[in-house]
């Protein structure tokens, strides 16, 4: 079945519009709780409850407001909210294209793939191409539901791609953390042996071969619970106390990769005894 | 400094450095409170046990999982743990690889890792940064943040450690997954004319070149609103249709760029379109020069906005 486009408008980059249908790239297959009350195991309902009147309120009673100082707001109305989404219109509009490799991964968002709305497959087809003979990215804005946002596009897998991205002042600089420093340098021999460990696992990246095993540990919970056994989480494993960080990666190097897979097969066994 | 999101360990062969985890985002989105409309009073949203019809403080919140049977199984927090102790409590690093081999459909948030405050935890984490430094390599691990479980891409930024969490490859969908497929191929002429355009437009990616002008716009919104001023509501805007003639259309963008610029081939673009929002964001004389060009009688008389009226209506 086809895909269920969120959005219809077209790219713009110079003169040129390529009308493209906007899809969802991501989602996420997170386990879906609901929230009980503890006590009694009954479900937990959120209600809109007016402050003053301590009363629930209907959805239509609700309005929208902008705290400008404690306890004063101004009202806007959805159109209002909405306005400056529609002043950027139905286009992506690209102002810039630039080297892919420029741009740190922490600016990316969510993706979205797009297609080609029906008769514009050919220009399509010419601004993918361009992207990727050039190896750039085009930067460009975008209003999608009520919000405009930083995209980037990309030519991926035979398609064209948007990632949303963060604005630069909302991404936090590393100069903030305050970083304390070590009083003993780094050792070159320690930095040798971290190497040799960095090396001996280094590989290329192929996504399929991780996959999410918690989702089926906690479905393992919910199966044992169901049938009235009783979950205890298991203490956990004292931390090595050892701090000869030399001696660990020394360790580390002769067995590497081979100190963690028991141990994941000991906790199977733990949960189906 | 931000508040921690999850502590725990990040290992690395068998050497554990206690770490926190820190959010690289900040939130500067304009938010709203939901209001009563009647008395302007806040709107709280509370949870409440729909047996006893009475409010449940946070601390009595569990979590229930619906079988299929209809019955719902209620897991505490440390019933959750008990899932998986070790990917709760531990970012184990499995592999090394480079930057580019990942495709950033799989990123999802960005977090900064900080070492514990003691020598050892410091020292290791400043030979892990390091090492991944000089080797330029990422590493990829697995770990398990607020009942899901997350693929992770950890990589230096300055001093610093990242963390980026990113999904499994089931949680991203493909193109043919879409449907988009069967694609003309390009003709060859017309891709040579985009190659040109886009080299023509491309320069150095620099974040601070961008700000966030819908926050702009909105707050700007939110203070006539507050002066009691009436707000103007822009039009549902139309979808522009597919030019005509795309090799026209990438010949003239190649021309225009050369003789005016990325921001005359902008207005160009916008007045063809008739697109009243990128014009008013114009300067007003790039406009009057555009009122000279289309002889738009008396405009020397017009304002900013009776301009872009003019040139969206010829």
């Amino acid at each position: 079945m086809a895909a269920r486009s969120l959005w219809n408008g077209a790219i713009r980059f110079g003169l040129v519009n390529v009308p493209i249908k906007v899809y969802g790239a991501a989602s996420s297959k997170q386990i879906r709780f609901r929230e009980l009350h503890v006590k009694d195991a009954a479900t937990l309902e959120h209600r809109r409850v007016c402050s003053k009147e301590d009363k629930e309120v209907p959805y239509d009673e609700v309005v929208r407001g902008y705290e400008t100082s404690p306890g004063r707001y101004v009202v806007l109305t959805k159109d209002e909210i909405q306005a400056p989404a529609r002043e950027r219109g139905k286009t992506i509009d690209l102002e810039d294209f630039v080297p892919s490799d420029q741009i740190d991964p922490l600016y990316y968002d969510t993706p979205y793939w797009l297609g080609p709305q029906k008769g514009a497959e050919d220009a399509y087809a010419v601004l993918m191409a361009a992207l990727e003979k050039t190896g750039l990215v085009g930067i460009g804005r975008f209003a999608l539901r009520t919000r405009e946002q930083l995209v980037a596009l990309h030519a991926v897998d035979g398609a064209l791609r948007i990632e949303t991205m963060r604005f630069h002042d909302e991404v936090v600089d590393e100069d903030g953390l305050d970083l304390p420093q070590p009083a003993k340098k780094v050792s070159d021999k320690e930095a040798k042996m971290a190497d040799a460990l960095v090396s001996s696992l280094a590989t290329e990246f192929d996504p399929t071969e991780y996959e999410d095993t918690y989702r089926e540990h906690v479905l393992e919970v919910v199966e044992a619970k169901a049938q009235g056994r009783q979950i205890v989480a298991p203490e956990a494993a004292p931390e090595d106390e050892s701090t000869d960080l030399m001696a660990l990666l020394e360790q580390s190097v002769s067995g590497a990769g081979k100190t963690k897979k028991p141990k994941a097969k000991a906790r199977k066994a733990k949960a189906s005894a | 400094m931000p508040r921690p999101i999850w502590s725990g360990s990040l290992s690395f062969g068998l050497v554990n450095v206690p770490v926190k985890l820190m959010s690289a985002t900040r939130d500067l989105g304009v938010h709203f409170n939901q209001l009563h409309e009647k008395d302007n009073a806040r709107i709280e949203v509370r949870r409440v046990c729909t047996a006893e019809n009475e409010e449940v403080p946070w601390e009595e919140v569990a979590r229930g999982y619906e079988l299929e049977s209809g019955e719902v199984i209620m897991l505490t927090d440390e019933e959750l743990e008990a899932a998986d102790p070790k990917k709760t409590r531990t970012i184990d690093i499995e592999a090394f690889v480079d930057l580019e081999e990942i495709d950033p459909i799989f990123y999802d948030h960005p977090y900064y890792l900080v070492p514990d405050a003691n020598e050892a935890a410091v020292r290791a984490y400043h030979l892990l940064r390091t090492v991944m430094e000089r080797s330029e390599q990422v590493a990829i691990a697995r770990f398990v943040l607020r009942t899901k479980e997350y693929l992770v891409a950890v990589r230096t930024r300055g001093d610093a450690i990242t963390l980026t969490t990113m999904l499994f490859h089931d949680e991203v969908r493909s193109p043919e997954d879409i449907g988009i497929d069967g694609l003309p191929t390009a003709k060859k002429a017309e891709v040579d004319q985009a190659v040109t355009l886009v080299k023509s437009l491309q320069r150095d990616f620099d974040p601070a070149n961008y700000d966030d002008e819908h926050r702009k716009r909105l707050l700007a919104i939110i203070d006539k609103k507050r002066k009691g001023q009436e707000i103007e509501i822009p039009e549902e805007p139309e979808t522009p249709k597919a030019v005509p003639d795309l090799m026209a259309a990438l010949e003239a963008s190649i021309q225009k760029m050369k003789s005016g610029g990325r921001k005359a081939l902008a207005a160009d673009a916008a007045v063809e379109q008739n697109d009243a929002a990128t014009l008013k964001r114009l300067p007003k004389k790039d406009l009057l020069a555009r009122a000279k060009e289309a002889d738009i009688e008396g405009r020397s008389q017009m304002s900013k906005d009776e301009l872009v009226e003019a040139l969206t209506s010829v």
